[in-house]
């Protein structure tokens, strides 16, 4: 049976009425993941011996009349940054090969307890490190919508093996947009929730007070059914908020289109945006406005400053984050070294990745006393400043409407070497990760060269259930996110 | 030229709170397996994360405010980065910029040491350095890792060794009141690291010594002697080189216990940059007023509250009233012994059967005093009997340890073991005509002179078991023998 372009209740309708097993769910992408990810690459490890003993737990109960979760037959794919207990866990980086953790991450378990499979471990930059997954230690993966185009990062081979029908939603991180961006160079839905909404434990850390664990699906849909399970709070993460979780697949429709006040920030229409870009995601918007919606012109004049404040807030973060590894406890080490420096210096040095080391000079620098004032505490006050900007601008109108990246996807290469210009595909995506607020990324269309494009609806602290229900609305009267790729 | 120590104390204290201070495990660590008590965030694996452990942040806030520090409105962790194998994240979790409490004092004997704040952080692993075949190894034992510390930092208020000593056992004296810890210097779970410098009065000038901070000192007689090596180091110093103290030249000194002398180990500590920037993975921390309140309420009398008591209302002297408050649970099984409202010369027997038989019965033993074994009842009995004269002072020591050990009224102890003393005249005057019959020669001896009738009272004690009330036995004897 084809299950191409399936989501995850319509898998889940065949499973139930026995029209197929779990085993032949998973076989099915199984089989297309050894045909199609040696040109895609979104894998860096694809559990087969895992998934096919949990569809055949999954389809025993089903046999037996017993009771599954509520995600059985749903087949995941996870960025390679959450631990996964048994499987082994890269984060993308030469410093975790072949590192096999002990524990599992929380939400990749609340998951596995609704019984969801998991297929594989997907490329990414080395801890998240990065917007186009070149950065990986180990490959680039592609875009599905054309093989010579980056998929976007972070979460790029998770975006990707949505995109290419690997698997029906995968896990993400977004801490600078690296949900959002892949979802719209991928033409599927991405989830970045509100900070706080879903534990990290157990997703090696990039920046703390950044970092949004979040999902990708074909649709809004299902993106919602997944959330609902991940959300909440996690005695083993301090920062995670005790609100009630709603259930959002079940309120999709509850927001009324005529009623609502869309916000358009004039500062994310304009340079660096491509023309394209710009004139599909007003065109979103538009469709909005016919529908009964109103269109309200906003400002949120610090975004200029989004960019600057992210990349020494992170790095500094990063730069503390990343000190555990440091060859001792686990991860690779170096041999013969005549000291302690010596040892972490050449451990150190050998495995991480240059963006890696990077951002650790980068937040080390902006630590140091003298120059932490001026950076870090500066900074700080910015991130307060844009926040306030937020949660005023939507004291006016219900959502925001932005685009999620100022281009389309872009060639492999272009930007790698000049890491400024890579930081800048993240323009229109850090603010939000600044704010904490969240926002859902969903596509509008493509561009003359059938590459897809992307916006996103950013909503106030914790409304991911009114901004999804806006997402949903959108998605029942267009089809751009049914599209797929030729594969 | 006049030299006048000036000497602050950095004090760390293990709280025994169950789990450590960011995650569940226990936090028990002295003569455990090595690595058995570990988890991901102590182990600082990838992706796990630090929650407060709600105990240990309130027992650091009572202890603020046992010293009378104020607490900060907001606070929050800091990390503190270097780089260590027996610090697992590679930070540690601390607060620098907003303690939990600042601004106290304690008083030192009739001196004030004024406490610059009381804050919260994590102990790290064991480095064991071994040798293997020839090959040098260093063990981690990351057991202690996570372990909750509170550090107090004093102002440098402190002029002499002897005085920091005092300093550190009135520390003690006031942790173990609150129950947090053991303050155990040399099992560890109380650590010191004094910062001495000299001001050197001369030829009309003053001048300031170079900043040293002494570390592993591991005793509190070694705090004292690796004090006054300090200060005597530092003289020596000045006088060769008349260094003085600048923002860079502060060092670090180990101190060798066995060779009783401190070494440099560290120079410009000044230098050092931890890049400490607020902890993200931990949520600021504030506690209300009715919270902090309710810990207020937690606190019990503290030592010099207690001293003040005894003094006033018992009328017990101050060395008496120090010694019961020394340590809490002795003082308390003291206040259980003499009940509610007692009167001055009943609390005067009690605490000299406290501080005589029932301190010297414990060190004996090595034994910590069960307050559940002590009972009022029997130690006002004892009284009254001592009071009649029932039962000698000697006798009143001898049954209440045994009292003490098998619960049972001393009074009736003595009785069954025929310690009463016998008071009857008639009783002792029969003994008494016995003990002058067979001793003829101290007979004459007491007739050549009066003073040696002390050998026949003590034939009459021992002939009575000890039981006859010696003053009276020496009435009758003076009256049968003129």
């Amino acid at each position: 049976m084809d299950l191409k372009s399936l989501t995850i209740s319509q898998i889940q309708e065949l499973l139930f009425s026995k029209q197929i097993s779990a085993v032949e769910i998973v076989k099915f992408y199984l089989q297309r993941i050894k045909k199609l990810d040696p040109q895609i690459k979104s894998f860096i490890t694809v559990t087969e011996k895992e998934a096919l003993k949990q569809a055949e737990n999954i389809d025993n109960r089903i046999k037996k009349g017993e009771s599954v979760g509520k995600l059985a037959g749903a087949v995941m794919a996870v960025k390679d940054i959450f631990l996964t207990k048994d499987i082994q866990t890269t984060a993308s980086s030469q410093v975790l090969k072949d590192y096999v953790p002990q524990y599992s991450s929380t939400i990749y378990q609340k998951l596995i307890n609704e019984d969801a499979i998991v297929i594989g471990k997907t490329n990414t930059d080395p801890f998240a490190f990065g917007g186009s997954t070149e950065n990986s230690g180990f490959f680039t993966t592609k875009n599905p919508w054309n093989l010579s185009k980056v998929p976007g990062g972070s979460s790029g081979g998770s975006a990707a093996a949505v995109a290419a029908d690997f698997c029906q939603f995968a896990l993400g991180t977004d801490t600078g947009g690296s949900i959002r961006l892949p979802a719209s160079l991928c033409n599927i839905s991405g989830l970045k929730p509100t900070y706080g909404l879903n534990s990290r434990y157990g997703i090696t850390a990039m920046a703390s007070s950044f970092d949004c664990p979040g999902v990708f699906a074909k649709n809004v849909s299902d993106l919602a059914l997944v959330t609902e399970i991940t959300a909440g709070i996690d005695p083993k993460d301090a920062t995670t908020i005790n609100n009630p979780v709603p259930n959002y697949s079940q309120i999709l429709g509850d927001i009324d289109l005529k009623k609502l006040r869309i916000g358009i920030p004039k500062e994310y229409f304009i340079d660096p945006i491509n023309i394209e870009v710009k004139e599909k995601v007003m065109k979103a918007a538009k469709l909005f406005e016919s529908n009964g919606a109103t269109l309200v012109d906003i400002s949120l004049p610090s975004t200029k400053l989004g960019i600057a404040v992210y990349y020494i807030l992170v790095p500094s973060e990063i730069s503390a984050n990343m000190a555990r590894y440091d060859g001792i406890r686990f991860g690779r080490n170096t041999n013969n070294n005549p000291d302690i420096t010596s040892y972490y210096m050449n451990t150190r040095g050998q495995y991480m990745e240059a963006e890696v080391k990077r951002r650790i000079l980068i937040g080390t620098y902006a630590l140091s006393s003298g120059y932490y004032d001026a950076y870090y505490t500066k900074a700080s006050k910015v991130r307060t400043l844009i926040k306030n900007e937020f949660t005023n601008a939507l004291k006016n109108v219900d959502v925001i409407l932005a685009p999620v990246s100022p281009t389309v996807a872009w060639d492999i290469g272009a930007k790698a070497n000049d890491p400024l210009q890579m930081y800048l595909v993240d323009a229109f995506t850090v603010c939000i990760n600044v704010a904490g607020v969240p926002s859902v990324a969903l596509p509008c269309g493509f561009d003359q060269t059938n590459l897809p494009i992307g916006f996103q609806l950013i909503g106030n602290f914790f409304e991911e259930a009114k901004i999804l229900s806006i997402a949903h609305q959108y998605q029942q009267i267009t089809d751009f996110h049914t599209n797929t790729p030729n594969l | 030229m006049k030299i006048t120590p000036i000497i602050g104390l950095e004090v760390h204290v293990e709280l025994k709170t169950k789990s450590k201070m960011f995650c569940s495990c226990s936090a028990e660590h002295f003569h455990v397996d090595p690595n058995t008590h570990t988890c991901p965030t102590c182990l600082g694996l990838p992706g796990a994360l630090p929650v407060p452990n709600k105990t240990a942040c309130e027992w650091c806030l009572k202890l603020g405010l046992a010293l009378g520090c104020t607490p900060n409105e907001s606070s929050f962790f800091e990390r503190k980065n270097y780089f260590y194998p027996d610090l697992s994240k590679g930070y540690q979790l601390t607060q620098y910029e907003k303690p939990f409490v600042v601004n106290g004092k304690i008083k030192v004997g009739d001196q004030e040491v004024r406490i610059n704040r009381a804050h919260m952080e994590e102990d790290t692993g064991k480095s064991v350095h071994i040798k293997d075949n020839s090959q040098e190894l260093t063990l981690i034992d990351y057991n202690r890792c996570g372990v909750p510390l509170v550090e107090i930092v004093s102002e440098p208020d402190i002029t002499s060794p002897e005085m920091a000593k005092d300093y550190l056992l009135k520390m003690q004296q006031i942790i173990r009141y609150l129950g947090i810890s053991d303050a155990d210097i040399e099992k560890g779970s109380m650590r010191c690291e004094p910062t001495v410098n000299l001001k050197i009065e001369k030829d009309g000038q003053e001048f300031f010594t170079p900043l040293v901070e002494i570390k592993n000192v591991a005793s509190l007689t070694g705090v004292q002697t690796a004090i006054d090596f300090e200060i005597k180091r530092q003289t020596e110093a000045f006088n060769q080189t008349g260094e003085v103290k600048s923002k860079t030249n502060k060092n670090t000194y180990g101190w060798d216990a066995d060779k009783n002398q401190t070494f440099l180990q560290r120079e410009k500590e000044g230098s050092s940059d931890y890049r400490y920037f607020p902890e993200p993975d931990i949520p600021h921390i504030e506690f209300t007023k009715a919270e902090i309140e309710a810990i207020k309420a937690t606190i019990p009398e503290l030592p010099d509250q207690k001293i003040e008591r005894y003094k006033k209302d018992f009328a017990l002297n101050d060395y008496d009233a120090n010694l019961l408050a020394s340590d809490f649970s002795f003082s308390q099984a003291f206040e259980k012994a003499i009940g509610q409202n007692p009167e001055s010369a009943f609390v005067k027997f009690t605490a000299n059967l406290f501080l005589g038989a029932i301190k010297t019965y414990l060190n004996e033993s090595q034994k910590d005093l069960d307050i559940n074994k002590i009972n009022s009842k029997y130690f006002k009995n004892l009284f009254d009997s001592v009071s009649k004269s029932e039962i000698s002072a000697t006798v009143a020591k001898q049954v209440i340890v045994e009292s003490y050990y098998i619960d049972q009224d001393p009074v009736e102890i003595a009785k069954n073991s025929g310690l009463i003393q016998v008071s009857d005249s008639s009783e002792i005057a029969k003994i008494a005509k016995e003990v002058i019959n067979t001793n003829p020669k101290a007979v004459d001896d007491y007739k050549k002179n009066p003073a040696s009738i002390g050998f026949l009272i003590g034939q009459l004690m021992k002939a009575s078991k000890g039981s006859a009330n010696p003053k009276l036995a020496k009435e009758i004897l003076e009256k049968l023998l003129n």
